[in-house]
C-alpha cells in the first residue's frame, strides 16, 4: 500500500478533532494493547503481528469513530488467532480484558460485541486474512549472515515495527533486512559485504532503517501523554 | 454507531435477496451448497452456506482458512474462483455466512463414475488433460505456500463442456510456515492419505500432495481407487503390497516414525500391473509421485514438465 493511502484521517474522526498524529498514537496504543492481551491468552508472536496487521488494514478503510479501536484490538486478535490455527475463546478474551482494564467502562465488552466486530472487520478486510511477515525471512537472512548472535535484538526490533504501518506498505523480507541492518550499525558488525550480495535495493532497505530510528526518536518524548490526549478525542464508546 | 449497524444489516440482507436459490447440489462439511442464479445477471453461481458456531465461536477457524486462501489462490483457472462472501441471516435470525463461487457442473469423483457405470476407460488424452490441470493447480497452490491436504476426486470440481478441472474444498489447507510441523492429524481422507501421514509422522510437506495426485492418476486410468483401505493399517498393507515394504534403505528415517510397526514384508511389484492401461511416460511419472521418501517425490511444478505431457496441446489449459 502508498503510504498516502494509509495516512488518511476519516472524516468523522477529522471533525472530532482527531489529527493524523493522534490517528498514528492510538493505533500504536493499540499495538501495545494487543502484545498485552496475547501475552495473557498466551499465543505466538505470529498471530500478534497478523492481529495488528488486522487492525490497521482496518483502519485504512475505516474510521476510529465508526470502529471502537478498544473493541477492534480485541477482535483482531480473536481473528488472528483463529486465522493462525491457535484459535483462543472469546470468552477468554473478555475475562482478561476486564481484568487489564477493571475499572473502566471504555473497555467493558461481551462476548456478543466481539463476535458482531468479527463480522464487520472480516467485511472490512474484505476477508484477506493471508498476512506475511518478517520474521521467517529473518531467520533465514541471519544464518545466512551468519550473525545468529542478533537473533533476539534483530527479532525485538520486529516487534517494534509493529508499532508502525511498516507492514502494509513494504515486502516482509525488506523489513526483515532493515531490521538486520539496524541490529548489525548498532552491534558494529561488519555487514556491508554481505547486504551488497543480497541484490535488494539498499536504498529502499536504509529508507525502511531511517523510518524505524525515526520512530523510536519521536518516541521518547512524552509519549504518555500525547496517547491520553489522542483517547479523548474518541467518543466515551462507539459500539 | 447505531446508524452503522442499520446500514450493515440492510446491506446484508439486500445482498442475498441479489441471488434466487435453485437447487440443493451437495452438503458439505459446514454446510449447505446450493446452486443459484444471480438475479441481476441470470449468471448461475454456486452458494456455499456456513452456518456460525452454535458455541459463541463466531465464524469457524476451517471457513475462515478456506475464504483467506481462497482470496489469495482463486486467480489461478485451476482453483475454484471465490466471487464474493456475503454475510446475511437465516430464519431464526443467526448469522450465516455465503461463499459465492463460480458453478461447476460436476466433479471428478462423478465424472470417473460415469465412464464406470457403462463400463468404459476415460480416453488417455483426457486422462493427460485432466492431470495436467491438476498438477497445474497444486503447484499454483504450493507456490503460495499453501498445501490442500486433502486432494481427492470429490473435491476436484469440473465443467464437461470445456473439461475444465479446478481445485475446491480448501477448508483443509493451510499455508505453511518454517520449520513444516506439526499439522493436525487425521486429516485426508484415507485413499488418498500419503504413508508418512498414515505412519503418523509430524512434518507435512507438499508431498503429502503428490501422493494424493498419484493415487488419483492411478484412478483415472482404472476407473477404480488405486489404495481402498478402511482403516489405516489395510490402507498402508494395500500401499505396502503394491510398492514393497518400506525400509531404511528406501526410506530412511521410516522406522522411526511415531506409528511405524512391524510389518508383513512384500517386495515391490511391477507399477504396470496395478495399472495396466498407461503407457511407459505415464507409469514413470505415476512411479514417481508414489516414492516413499516425501522429499524425493516429484514437484508439482516438475511434473508438469515430464515426457508424459509431451504430446499435449497446453495452449488453453
Amino acid at each position: 500500500m502508498d503510504p498516502e493511502d494509509i495516512d488518511v484521517v476519516q472524516p468523522l474522526d477529522r471533525e472530532r478533532g482527531i489529527s493524523l498524529e493522534d490517528f498514528k498514537l492510538i493505533k500504536m496504543h493499540m499495538s501495545n494493547y494487543i502484545t498485552k492481551l496475547a501475552q495473557n491468552v498466551k499465543v505466538r508472536q505470529r498471530v500478534v503481528a497478523t492481529a495488528i496487521t488486522y487492525m490497521r488494514r482496518v483502519y485504512t478503510r475505516r474510521g476510529l469513530t465508526e470502529f471502537d479501536p478498544r473493541l477492534v484490538a480485541p477482535t483482531c486478535l480473536y481473528l488472528a488467532a483463529k486465522a493462525e490455527e491457535s484459535t483462543v475463546q472469546a470468552r477468554l478474551l473478555v475475562f482478561y480484558i476486564k481484568k487489564m482494564y477493571p475499572e473502566d467502562i471504555r473497555y467493558r465488552f461481551e462476548i456478543k460485541d466481539i463476535l458482531e466486530m468479527e463480522m464487520k472487520i472480516l467485511e472490512a478486510l474484505n476477508y484477506y486474512l493471508v498476512v506475511f511477515h518478517p520474521y521467517r525471512s529473518l531467520t533465514q537472512f541471519l544464518q545466512d549472515a551468519g550473525m545468529m548472535d542478533l537473533m533476539q535484538f534483530t527479532w525485538g526490533i520486529v516487534n517494534d515495527t509493529y508499532k508502525m504501518d511498516l507492514i502494509l506498505i513494504h515486502p516482509p523480507h525488506l523489513i526483515a533486512l532493515a531490521c538486520i541492518y539496524i541490529a548489525s550499525v548498532s552491534k558494529e558488525k561488519d555487514s556491508i559485504a554481505w547486504f551488497e550480495e543480497l541484490r535488494v535495493d539498499m536504498n529502499v532497505v536504509k529508507n525502511i532503517s531511517m523510518e524505524i530510528l525515526d520512530f523510536y526518536d519521536n518516541m521518547m518524548n512524552n509519549i504518555e501523554e500525547r496517547i491520553n490526549i489522542a483517547f479523548s478525542k474518541l467518543p466515551l464508546r462507539s459500539a | 454507531m447505531e446508524t452503522t449497524v442499520d446500514k450493515f444489516t440492510t446491506r446484508t440482507t439486500s445482498a442475498m435477496e441479489a441471488f434466487e436459490k435453485l437447487e440443493k447440489v451437495g452438503e458439505g462439511t459446514y454446510g449447505k451448497v446450493y446452486r443459484a442464479r444471480e438475479k441481476a445477471t441470470g449468471k448461475i453461481v454456486a452458494l456455499k452456506k456456513t452456518r456460525l458456531h452454535e458455541d459463541d465461536e463466531g465464524v469457524p477457524p476451517t471457513t475462515l482458512r478456506e475464504v483467506s486462501l481462497l482470496r489469495m489462490l482463486s486467480r489461478d483457472p485451476h482453483v475454484v474462483r471465490l466471487i464474493d462472501v456475503k454475510q446475511g441471516q437465516n430464519k431464526e435470525g443467526k448469522t450465516v455466512l455465503y461463499l459465492v463461487f463460480e458453478y461447476m457442473d460436476t466433479d471428478l469423483k462423478k465424472y470417473i463414475r460415469s465412464f464406470r457405470n457403462v463400463g468404459q476407460s476415460i480416453p488417455p488424452q483426457t486422462v493427460k488433460s485432466l492431470m495436467y490441470q491438476l498438477c497445474k493447480g497444486v503447484a499454483f497452490c504450493h507456490g503460495h505456500g499453501v498445501i490442500h491436504r486433502d486432494l481427492k476426486p470429490h473435491n476436484l470440481l469440473m465443467d464437461r463442456k470445456t473439461m475444465t478441472l479446478k481445485i475446491a474444498d480448501l477448508g483443509l489447507a493451510r499455508a505453511i510456515i518454517v520449520p513444516i510441523k506439526k499439522y493436525t492429524h487425521e486429516i485426508l481422507t484415507l485413499w488418498y492419505r500419503a504413508p508418512e501421514v498414515l505412519l503418523g509422522t509430524t512434518h507435512y510437506s507438499c508431498g503429502v500432495d503428490m501422493w494424493s495426485v498419484g493415487c488419483i492418476f492411478a484412478e483415472l486410468v482404472n476407473n477404480q481407487a488405486l489404495f481402498c483401505g478402511d482403516s489405516e493399517l489395510q490402507q498402508l498393507l494395500h500401499i505396502f503390497r503394491l510398492l514393497g515394504t518400506p525400509n531404511e534403505q528406501v526410506w530412511p528415517g521410516v522406522t522411526k516414525l511415531k506409528d511405524w510397526h512391524e510389518y508383513p514384508q512384500w517386495s515391490p511389484s511391477d507399477l504396470s500391473s496395478a495399472v495396466p492401461g498407461l503407457d511407459k511416460d505415464g507409469l514413470d511419472l505415476l512411479s514417481k509421485m508414489l516414492i516413499y521418501e516425501p522429499s524425493k517425490r516429484i514437484s508439482a511444478k516438475k511434473a508438469m514438465e515430464h515426457p508424459y505431457f509431451d504430446d499435449l496441446d497446453k495452449t488453453h489449459l
